[in-house]
């Protein structure tokens, strides 16, 4: 094997993740929480190191909208986007609608334009995920087309089930941070195969041949790129993509085009 | 095998109850390791590190037969079953593809400085042989990953330096990365790999910075998983490609003295 070999593979490899424009589900503003090896990125170093990975845009968090308040999130990564290209939206934080809070919780008050999505973090904000608790938002996301996102370490598969099943209409992509979610697939495959409106994320869905088993029997329509930067290398999520045995066109789905549809809806 | 270059240094092989894959048998791996490049593999069995190496070192040389030499195997010792696999590794020493032997003091529940692991560091001592260890940081929601923190090999590793010890995974994504990076630079027997989901930005340029190339290598973690997750950050990595040709391949062949030449 020569040097020349390897930049070669690495130059096809390059050429393949721009073709396939891929668009991110999960970029994070402030600091990662439970990463202490992780470091905080600026905006500008944000866009910096996407552009560097072949990635054209996406959502954008921020961790204080998990760690500090749904409000002081949702208002430090509107602040972030507003005003700038459109390449990066924004995801607030959302809440129970009753007991309604102040501030800026989306379905309380109306979410701007800049915003395109909306993640909840019941075991870590105290509610359960549950229609009686949680119904009023997800009917308010629904009417609007507005996907809600989860990590799958702040459910529990039988509430979310039940979720699914009663907003049909509502699109739920499942996250697969913050840890991996190798120990949940029997549940997360039942669910997938049961709920054709809930969809799953990449970035720590790195099982052996996972893409290929949930695009087989699934459809590729209910994969989205996710990268965690900063907390995880973009290449690892691309690479996962740009080598699965599927084609060019399930690739493309994957890689941007499933999320910009959901989003586009919103 | 100019096509197929690749060596992954840390995979399993065979189903695990706690959880579903679907690709996990033998013929997966190699029929992944042809789509991939990767032209070896040193595995171990997932019985082995339940049982340990008795249960499962006739199958992995079977396999490395079947593989044609390619899927290499390690050993696994196992502190509670000591007797029992030391005989079965000073049986398997000089098999065809016997590599090395697998501790996991995390998974065994047995600090790696417990006094039972004494007797499979002396073997790998009289023999210069490799140790892969599981290694992490510790961890507020997987207790036991505290038995595994690198410092906790320091004394074995002093002790015995005719053994090449390889901490896999790099200490984990907490404090044990400090850990491997300090005992990789320290002891001329002591490297690293980043099998696993340790899938830290810019991981493989922080490496190449703080530890001698020649010490770092490629592994998966297969089933568990997917080399595609691990090749694509080494080969677009912003490191230099005779680094890269290291890390994925001679880094491997050296270290385990696999017998195969660059």
């Amino acid at each position: 094997m020569t040097e020349e070999c390897i930049a070669r593979i690495a130059e096809e490899k390059k050429g393949l993740a721009r073709e396939l424009r891929f668009f991110d589900a999960s970029v994070w503003l402030g600091h990662p929480e439970g990463f202490p090896l992780a470091e905080e990125m600026v905006p500008d170093d944000i866009k910096q190191v996407l552009t560097s990975r072949f990635i054209t845009g996406g959502l954008i968090s921020h961790w204080r909208g998990k760690s500090l308040s749904a409000q002081q999130g949702n208002e430090a990564v509107l602040q972030a986007v507003r005003g700038k290209d459109k390449s990066l939206t924004a995801i607030w934080t959302g809440l129970p609608l009753f007991p309604a809070e102040s501030g800026l919780v989306p379905g309380i008050v109306d979410v701007p334009g800049e915003v395109r999505a909306v993640r909840i973090f019941p075991k870590s904000h105290g509610f359960p995920c549950v229609i009686w608790c949680m119904g009023s938002l997800c009917d308010w996301l629904s009417a609007r087309r507005i996907p809600l996102f989860i990590w799958h370490t702040e459910l529990d598969w039988p509430s979310l089930y039940a979720i699914a099943k009663a907003f049909p209409d509502l699109a739920i992509v499942i996250e697969t941070q913050v840890r991996k979610i190798l120990y949940h697939t029997r549940p997360l495959f039942a669910l997938m195969r049961d709920c054709r409106n809930v969809f799953v994320e990449l970035s720590n869905f790195a099982g052996q041949g996972f893409v290929e088993y949930a695009v087989q029997e699934f459809g590729a329509e209910r994969l989205i790129f996710g990268s965690f930067l900063p907390v995880n290398d973009p290449l690892v999520a691309i690479g996962m993509v740009i080598d699965a045995e599927i084609s060019r066109q399930e690739k493309g789905l994957i890689a941007g085009e499933n999320l910009r549809r959901l989003i586009s809806e919103a | 095998m100019e096509d197929k270059f690749v060596i992954d240094a840390h995979l399993h092989i065979g189903p695990l109850g706690a959880f579903f894959l679907p690709q996990t048998e033998p013929d997966d791996l190699v029929h992944l390791m042809d789509r991939l490049g990767m032209s070896h593999a040193i595995c171990m069995d997932h019985l082995s590190i339940m049982e340990g190496c008795g249960a499962g070192l006739d199958n992995h040389r079977e396999r490395f037969e079947r593989s044609k030499g390619r899927v290499y195997y390690l050993g696994v010792f196992h502190p509670l079953r000591a007797s029992a696999c030391l005989a079965a590794l000073d049986r398997a020493r000089d098999w065809p593809g016997f590599a090395g032997i697998k501790i996991h003091p995390a998974m065994h529940r047995v600090q790696a400085d417990d006094r039972s692991y004494e007797p499979v560091w002396a073997f790998a001592h009289q023999y210069h042989l490799t140790i892969l260890t599981h290694s992490w940081s510790v961890s507020d929601y997987n207790p036991v990953q505290r038995l595994a923190t690198p410092d906790w090999f320091e004394a074995y590793v002093n002790s015995f330096p005719h053994a090449r010890l390889v901490l896999g995974h790099a200490g984990g994504r907490g404090n044990g990365r400090g850990q491997a990076i300090r005992m990789v630079n320290e002891h001329p027997n002591v490297y690293l790999d980043f099998a696993g989901d340790i899938f830290c930005h810019r991981l493989i340029e922080q490496l190449v910075q703080r530890v001698p190339v020649e010490k770092i290598l490629f592994g998966s973690d297969f089933p568990w998983i997917d080399p595609r997750a691990h090749l694509s950050r080494v080969l677009l990595a912003e490191v230099p490609s005779a680094a890269k040709i290291k890390i994925l391949r001679n880094n491997a062949m050296n270290i385990y003295k696999l017998g195969l030449s660059c």
